[in-house]
């Protein structure tokens, strides 16, 4: 086919008169069978270069994306133009994705849309065997180099699949972001004569800023004041899960209508408020860069770091998605610059962090090798054998299957005979690599020069163009001037925001093939759901059974029964913290005194306390006070305990007891043997005493929060009927 | 990673080809060295006019190049559960299975797990019953045993019974072993659980030839049974009944010339042993030792020449059983001729083919054997 009859083709089924010259360029070598990898910027098209030849090939094109939301985006786009396209990933029901894959063997489909872990799976490898395969498109694909950001373990597979093809199958690589070392590691990897076709990075469009701050809390006052004088909506990155929250209870507290956005979310959370985001529902989502790949939204006006990105790639790479309407757009990075006795800088830490405690040490990975040399084990009696967090279990996994060390078969991971030794070197160059890109971002950071160049110049685009757009040539940077009103709004936020503990039972059942479920909500209201759709909240069970009481009367019996089996669950309410562990100073007065022989803990952690009870209980009555007895730090929490009891006027009690030994929780890395140190190791010594009564229950710090549910179970045995959590801190991800 | 492979496996599972002509497509490659990939790149004037595929054919390999992007998934799969997948043409490929089975039987894609040098021993298969008595439990034992103390391989089938004991002997012996499957290499989970030690020492190593999905059935389990004679050198037989699979494969291995050696069964036994012995099989002792040959010669007249009180024509009728090293005919006969006697009493008689390679090996031309390309030699 050549351009002139394509374009026809093309103004018939997309609607466009033209391809431009690139594009045409990388259609027409697919269709000659060859292997292209396309490197353009976010906007370009790059879609269009495999959707088109997938509509002329007689078979089938498999489109590799590690993006959900961009899946579906693509995919509803396609299918409104009338191309039989449809995805496969974990946020359908394994139903929906057996008739994809049914009529993908049927010939029905001209694109499928499918994430590369989707490779593990049985059921999708014996359908592959019987689909008439045209072409195969790695979306994203600086994800397959290790020596790009976001490299994914999964795509390991993909790659070994591309190695396999037969060499005359059509295969496209598309990225927007890679360095020429990405690029050399991609080609390599595809091999089979592959042809790199490379364009231009800059964006005209963007207007970049850097912002130093002296502290935390100036990026949380300069949001306040200017956040609402920004221009259109936009996204707020932050380096972290918590920040997420934090940043966006601080909005709230102001009255600016943010919302928050992290990979914990369910996945209709992340839809909805993946549609918010297009309808411009809210100013700003706050999130972690789990957001933004992949949306297809068209005039986001401005994103903003609160940390700085692992390099100027992931940079580049997460601003892309701002803008792509060619309209003036704001890119401002905050960068808080105070040094620590150290002379480090803040806000290198973090992600110095990340580059440090990414990879678990080699004798944990030895451990791992060594329960696999014994026997074949699943991922969750790997993290039972090891005492070792799953978070580096995955980690540890996917290095050493990458190593050909073990290999996973039926969800099982096996040592192979004949194995590598542990290559550790690789570990290390990866490391330098990072801390290299680290540097590299600092350097963005305090670039004197322009800033679009920088970044253009890193992606190894060696075009040259007269450069600006930032804070460092023709634009007026911005300045760090708080009124005091900003600043004392600050601080009562700060003195009225808590931390909940999910503590509250949550009681499924499943009725006419929908999953509904009864939880309590952060206010301990009842909430009343159905899986990924809307939820309803009641004041009390009371109002909620007049409702049910109005169904037809089998559906009724269906749902009193849901009832009472979240009524014989442990009467424990969803708890409250005075403050995370981490991000104030409540952490350190709190290791002080159990670990350093500080003392009783301060009298200010007191007030916090009580404060964030009498916010999150009110004027509720309570029969006693009982504290979690010590494993090691003596009575630091009874003689808390006593203090709270004499200001709330609730009587404390001291027979909640131990009836075993327990190890310190902090020693168990994970959840399932934190879970299994405390099962049975609490009694309350005089049963009779607590029947019929309600109990506030206190501890120091609320880590896995095991521990509050194992004790919520036994009190709820011997008949209390409300136990509210109560704790000094809550860690952030194991920070003790 | 092998980019051949995918081509391997789809010309390995082409439908309605036998063997045979895929062997033959492979030797034709060899010899105009050319690859597997460019086989699968040709014009299908080339299918017909250089490698002799009929139309028929033809239309077969053509539906299977259509196939060749779906067999990469199921390549990449298999790899990436620690499968081997080795084509007849590799250097891991059984040197014994392709010498013993030639270019008619031979498959020309073998799937493994565990020590890939453990087709490369010396190796010993004991066959039998699902049902032998403990007579022959013990005899299996015995031998596998003396095998496993010369660092000679156990090959076994996975079956009940014999099989199972020969595999069993061979772990508690500290030896090796093959164990041949009767289905595809990927529907043997159970199997890989319960050997996984043994696997990932390299003492076991798991073999099958069929499609990797194929679950067990009758036909692989017959299927089967050429296999593990192909992958060694000497078969001894537990325990046979007059039909099913061991009786099959014993008499289809003495029809191809197999030296194997048969338990002698006591008189109060009820099985076909002697009947095997009467038919070909070497008569052994519990112990796995050869009985006394002159006794065996009584039964010989049945099958064979008549008796022979001369060396020269005991070693030639000999030969008329199968191939045989100098050594071997030696220490089968028990002459006391020395090896090089042997050898060069043999190089200059016409009706002796001498087949080369280290050692030296000889045949009876009445044998009618596939005298084999470079390839399978």
């Amino acid at each position: 086919m050549n351009r002139q009859e394509a374009e026809i083709r093309l103004k018939n089924t997309f609607g466009f008169d033209h391809f431009y010259d690139k594009q045409w360029e990388t259609i027409d070598l697919l269709f000659k069978g060859k292997r292209v990898l396309l490197i353009e910027k976010t906007g370009f098209g790059k879609s269009l270069c495999f959707q088109f030849p997938a509509t002329q090939f007689s078979g089938l094109t498999i489109v590799f994306s590690p993006l959900i939301a961009l899946m579906r985006d693509q995919v509803n786009g396609l299918n409104r133009k009338g191309i039989k396209a449809k995805f496969i990933n974990s946020e359908q029901t394994p139903e929906e994705n057996s008739q994809t894959i049914k009529e993908a063997i049927s010939g029905k489909l001209k694109i499928l849309y499918i994430a590369p872990e989707r490779q593990e799976n049985q059921e999708w490898i014996e359908a592959t065997r019987k689909m008439n395969l045209s072409m195969i498109v790695i979306d994203e694909a600086h994800t397959i180099s290790i020596w790009g950001h976001d490299f994914r373990p999964a795509f390991r597979r993909i790659i070994n699949l591309v190695k396999l093809l037969p060499q005359n199958l059509p295969v496209l690589a598309t990225t927007a972001t890679a360095t020429k070392r990405v690029q050399e590691d991609i080609e390599k990897q595809i091999s089979g004569n592959i042809q790199t076709i490379r364009g231009e990075l800059i964006r005209e469009n963007f207007r970049l800023y850097v912002l130093k701050v002296k502290s935390e809390d100036e990026k949380l006052l300069w949001l306040a004041e200017n956040l609402p004088l920004l221009e259109g909506n936009g996204i707020i990155y932050t380096g972290t899960r918590v920040n997420t929250e934090i940043y966006s209870r601080w909005f709230e507290f102001l009255n600016i209508k943010t919302t928050e956005y992290n990979a914990g979310l369910d996945s209709d959370s992340r839809k909805e408020i993946e549609n918010g985001l297009m309808n411009n529902k809210w100013k700003a989502v706050i999130s972690t860069n789990a957001l933004g790949m992949g949306i297809d939204k068209s005039d986001i006006r401005f994103i903003v770091h609160t940390q700085i990105p692992a390099s100027p790639i992931h940079y580049y790479q997460e601003i892309g998605r701002a803008g792509r309407d060619g309209k003036p757009t704001k890119l401002i990075l905050f960068y808080n610059s105070t040094k620590d006795e150290n002379g480090i800088e803040e806000d290198v830490k973090l992600p110095q962090a990340f580059i440090d405690g990414g990879r678990p040490s080699i004798k944990n990975y030895n451990k791992v090798i060594n329960v696999l040399k014994q026997e074949q084990l699943g991922e969750l009696q790997i993290i039972k054998a090891t005492n070792l967090k799953s978070t580096q279990i995955k980690v540890i996994k996917s290095d050493l299957i990458e190593q050909g060390i073990i290999k996973k078969v039926n969800n099982k991971y096996e040592y192979q005979y004949n194995a590598p030794l542990l290559n550790t070197k690789a570990f290390d160059e990866l490391r330098e690599q990072k801390l290299k890109e680290l540097s590299s971002m600092i350097d963005y950071v305090n670039l004197k020069s322009s800033r679009m160049k920088f970044l253009c110049d890193y992606l190894g685009d060696g075009s040259h163009y007269a450069y600006t757009n930032c804070d460092n040539t023709n634009l007026s940077p911005f300045a760090i001037t708080i009124n005091d009103a900003t600043k004392q709004e600050l601080s009562n936020f700060r003195e009225s925001y808590f931390p909940t503990l999910q503590t509250a039972p949550k009681t499924t059942k499943t009725i006419d093939g929908k999953k509904y479920y009864i939880t309590l909500d952060s206010e301990n209201k009842l909430i009343f759901g159905q899986e990924g759709e809307k939820e309803d909240h009641f004041e009390n069970l009371e109002i909620f059974k007049t409702k049910v009481a109005k169904l037809p009367s089998e559906k009724q019996q269906q749902f009193f029964t849901l009832i009472n089996n979240h009524l014989s669950k442990e009467k424990i309410l969803n708890g409250v913290a005075s403050s995370y562990y981490g991000v104030s100073s409540v952490g350190a007065a709190l290791h002080r005194s159990k670990y350093e022989n500080g003392g009783d803990f301060p009298d200010f952690l007191l007030k916090l306390t009580l404060k964030a009870f009498r916010k999150k209980y009110g004027q509720e009555h309570f029969d006693f006070i009982v504290y979690v007895p010590p494993t090691e730090s003596g009575d630091l929490v009874k003689n808390f305990a006593e203090k709270l009891s004499q200001v709330l006027k609730v009587p404390i009690s001291h027979k909640l007891i131990k009836i075993g030994v327990t190890q310190a929780q902090k020693v168990f890395k994970n959840a399932y043997l934190k879970k299994d140190n405390v099962a049975q190791k609490f009694t309350y010594s005089e049963p009779r005493e607590i029947l019929g009564k309600s109990v506030i229950l206190f501890d120091d710090i609320y880590d896995s929060g095991a521990t509050i549910k194992e004790i919520g179970n036994v009190l709820t045995k011997f008949g209390v009927t409300k136990i509210a959590p109560l704790v000094i801190a809550r860690t952030v991800g194991g920070d003790i | 990673m092998n980019k051949e492979l995918t081509y391997w496996l789809t010309l390995a599972h082409v439908p309605k080809i036998q063997t045979k002509k895929k062997n033959e497509i492979i030797v034709r490659l060899f010899e105009k060295s050319k690859s597997i990939i460019d086989f699968f790149e040709f014009e299908q004037a080339v299918w017909g006019n250089d490698y002799e595929l009929s139309q028929s054919e033809i239309v077969l390999f053509e539906e299977a190049r259509n196939e060749l992007s779906t067999y990469a998934f199921m390549v990449e799969d298999l790899l990436e559960q620690g499968y081997s997948i080795i084509p007849i043409t590799s250097q891991d490929y059984s040197p014994t299975l392709k010498k013993n089975l030639g270019r008619t039987y031979a498959p020309p894609v073998i799937y493994t797990k565990g020590n890939l040098q453990i087709m490369k021993e010396k190796s010993i298969a004991i066959v039998g019953s699902r049902k032998a008595n403990d007579i022959s439990l013990e005899f299996t034992d015995n031998v596998a045993k003396n095998a496993s103390k010369d660092y000679k391989v156990v090959v076994s089938g996975f079956a009940k019974g014999v099989d199972k004991q020969a595999l069993d002997s061979a772990i508690k012996y500290k030896g090796q072993s093959i164990i041949v499957l009767p289905q595809g290499i990927a529907t043997f989970q159970s199997g890989f659980k319960k050997y996984y030690k043994q696997i990932i020492d390299g003492d076991v190593l798991v073999l099958s030839t069929f499609y990797p999905k194929a679950p067990w059935s009758v036909q692989l389990a017959m299927a089967r049974n050429p296999i593990i004679y192909g992958l060694t050198s000497e078969i001894y037989v537990a325990e046979s009944s007059e039909k099913g699979g061991t009786w099959s494969g014993v008499m289809d291995g003495l029809r191809k010339g197999r030296t194997i050696y048969v338990r002698k069964p006591n008189s109060r036994e009820k099985n076909a042993n002697n009947i095997l012995i009467s038919k070909g099989g070497i008569a052994v002792d519990i112990e796995g030792n050869l009985i006394n040959y002159e006794i065996t010669e009584k039964n010989k007249s049945i099958v064979s020449e008549p008796d022979s009180n001369n060396i020269e024509e005991k070693i030639i009728d000999f030969l008329k059983a199968g191939v045989f090293p100098a050594k071997k005919i030696v220490d089968t006969l028990k002459i006391d001729w020395s090896s090089k006697k042997v050898s060069d009493f043999l190089k200059n008689r016409k009706d002796i083919l001498t087949v080369k390679g280290k050692p030296l090996k000889f045949t009876h031309k009445d044998r009618s054997i596939q005298i084999q390309k470079s390839l399978f030699d």
